[in-house]
């Protein structure tokens, strides 16, 4: 009797997985449709539209005031927006607090400043949210911090502050702080900008690992190298609209778009 | 008559024994200070309605003499059926007078905080009351560890003023001593030196709470 009993929970605690798993496969992770901004009288996003499959990586890049930035921080609700609709993972950004609030706890932010907490060690700039949002306990937070920090290469810096480090390290710090809330997508806002030369090949390596492990990225970024061979598809923005959206062989040795061209050329002299 | 040294080593006693009075007003009165000032501050930097009665309040507070404070709080409250002791009305006059001047200090603290300390909370899912808490309210008090420290060395500076309520605190022992013997030198001389040594040594805390807080930011 108690062993059926138990059988059937577990059928249909399977079933329920199995469901889980269904769902965001039928979503997109990221789903933008005519979305508008404006700054005061000026445009800013006019009329973005984007698909992002989960597991996919995109690269968008552009001239500066293009927009690129402005469209990744109102996916995490960073900026707010005018007009047209964000689905994250089949919810709609901004429509109810709540659901808004969970889908952006899905969502990781690596900015071009790292933002680390200065006054915080970089074990307790990973495990605070962990800690004061999802409520882990003190133990079980650092563990899974000493994890991220692992995974990102600098686990022996776990007990320095932020000014004690290179800016290739704190932006790998940044990096493992937003992985440490388990997001199931990542947006980088010109991670490498910020950088000197010799430290961007240490973050976009960590950035590459993590697109291999699947995933689901969103970077603004002009590192073309890392566009060539990590994206699925770049975009190319430029006066608030998406130019140019294609894979990265087509976008880089045939693009379509003469600003795109143009863009590419300045970028290569 | 001049100065006696023996009758104001003699009134030491008395006057010290004041001093516990003195250092009760003044350290609640700083904590006091401190949250009503940081809590002002917080509001008004919310803007709206409220926030723009709050900067009005700021502005209230520090234009009117902290006796009209202690006065209303003392003297009229009781009109409208609110009766407060001596003490309390003392300490909550100081806190709320020095609380108008902490919030300004606090709004520069803050001012100097980066934008992004703010958007990286918010980008990690953190509610704004933790990220004023763990991430705003710390870093704050490292920009202005020394102009609060000498907020609180005026606060101590002001517990004097309680006289008028008749607080027993230290000048009022002092002054006791005074209007009794009518030597007032000697008294009102120790009581100005024990004033001093409680000033030095909370500006030396203050010095070591910023060297404390310089090594968890090497800059």
């Amino acid at each position: 009797m108690s062993s059926s009993t138990a059988m059937t929970a577990m059928n249909l605690r399977f079933q329920k997985d199995s469901l889980c798993m269904q769902d965001p496969r039928q979503n997109l992770a990221v789903e933008i449709d005519a979305l508008h901004k404006w700054y005061g009288a000026f445009h800013v996003l006019k009329g973005i539209d984007l698909r992002v499959a989960h597991g996919s990586r995109i690269v968008i890049c552009g001239p500066s005031g293009s927009g690129k930035s402005t469209l990744i921080r109102c996916l995490n609700g960073l900026e707010a927006y005018r007009q047209g609709t964000i689905m994250l993972d089949g919810t709609r950004l901004g429509e109810d607090a709540v659901q808004t609030a969970l889908a952006r706890r899905q969502t990781g932010m690596v900015f071009q400043n790292f933002n680390l907490f200065p006054h915080l060690s970089v074990l307790a700039n990973c495990t605070l949210a962990l800690r004061r949002v999802a409520g882990m306990a003190r133990t079980e937070a650092e563990a899974l911090a000493h994890h991220y920090l692992e995974k990102v290469r600098i686990p022996e810096q776990a007990h320095k502050y932020p000014a004690q480090l290179s800016g290739g390290q704190q932006q790998r710090v940044a990096i493992a702080r937003a992985l440490c809330m388990s997001p199931r997508l990542m947006l980088f806002d010109e991670p490498t900008s910020a950088l000197d030369p010799e430290m961007i090949r240490e973050v976009l390596d960590v950035m590459t690992e993590l697109a291999h492990d699947g995933m689901t990225m969103i970077c603004v970024t002009h590192e073309m190298g890392f566009a060539r061979e990590v994206a699925d598809e770049v975009v190319f923005m430029d006066q608030g609209s998406i130019v140019e959206q294609a894979v990265p062989a087509t976008f880089f040795s045939a693009p379509s778009h003469p600003r795109a061209r143009n863009f590419l050329s300045t970028l290569l002299h | 008559m001049g100065f006696d040294l023996d009758f104001a080593l003699a009134s030491v006693p008395a006057i010290l024994g004041a001093i516990g009075m003195t250092l009760l007003v003044a350290v609640t009165s700083c904590f006091g200070a401190a949250a009503l000032g940081f809590c002002l501050e917080i509001v008004r930097r919310r803007g709206g309605f409220v926030g723009l009665g709050v900067r009005f309040l700021i502005d209230f507070i520090r234009a009117t003499p902290v006796l009209v404070w202690l006065y209303c709080l003392y003297f009229i409250l009781p009109f409208y059926g609110v009766r407060l002791s001596a003490l309390t009305v003392g300490i909550a006059g100081l806190s709320l007078y020095y609380s108008g001047y902490l919030a300004e200090v606090f709004k520069a603290g803050i001012d100097a905080i980066a934008k992004g300390q703010q958007e990286a909370a918010r980008a990690l899912g953190i509610s704004r009351l933790d990220t004023v808490v763990f991430v705003i309210a710390p870093q704050m008090l490292r920009n202005i560890a020394a102009p609060m420290g000498n907020y609180f060395v005026s606060i101590l500076k002001a517990t004097p003023y309680l006289a008028v309520l008749a607080v027993p605190e230290m000048l009022g022992a002092a002054f006791d001593i005074a209007s009794d013997t009518y030597r007032y030198a000697e008294p009102l001389t120790v009581a100005g030196i024990i004033f001093l040594a409680l000033a030095l040594a909370i500006s030396q805390g203050v010095k070591w709470l910023e060297k404390r807080l310089a090594v968890s930011t090497v800059r």
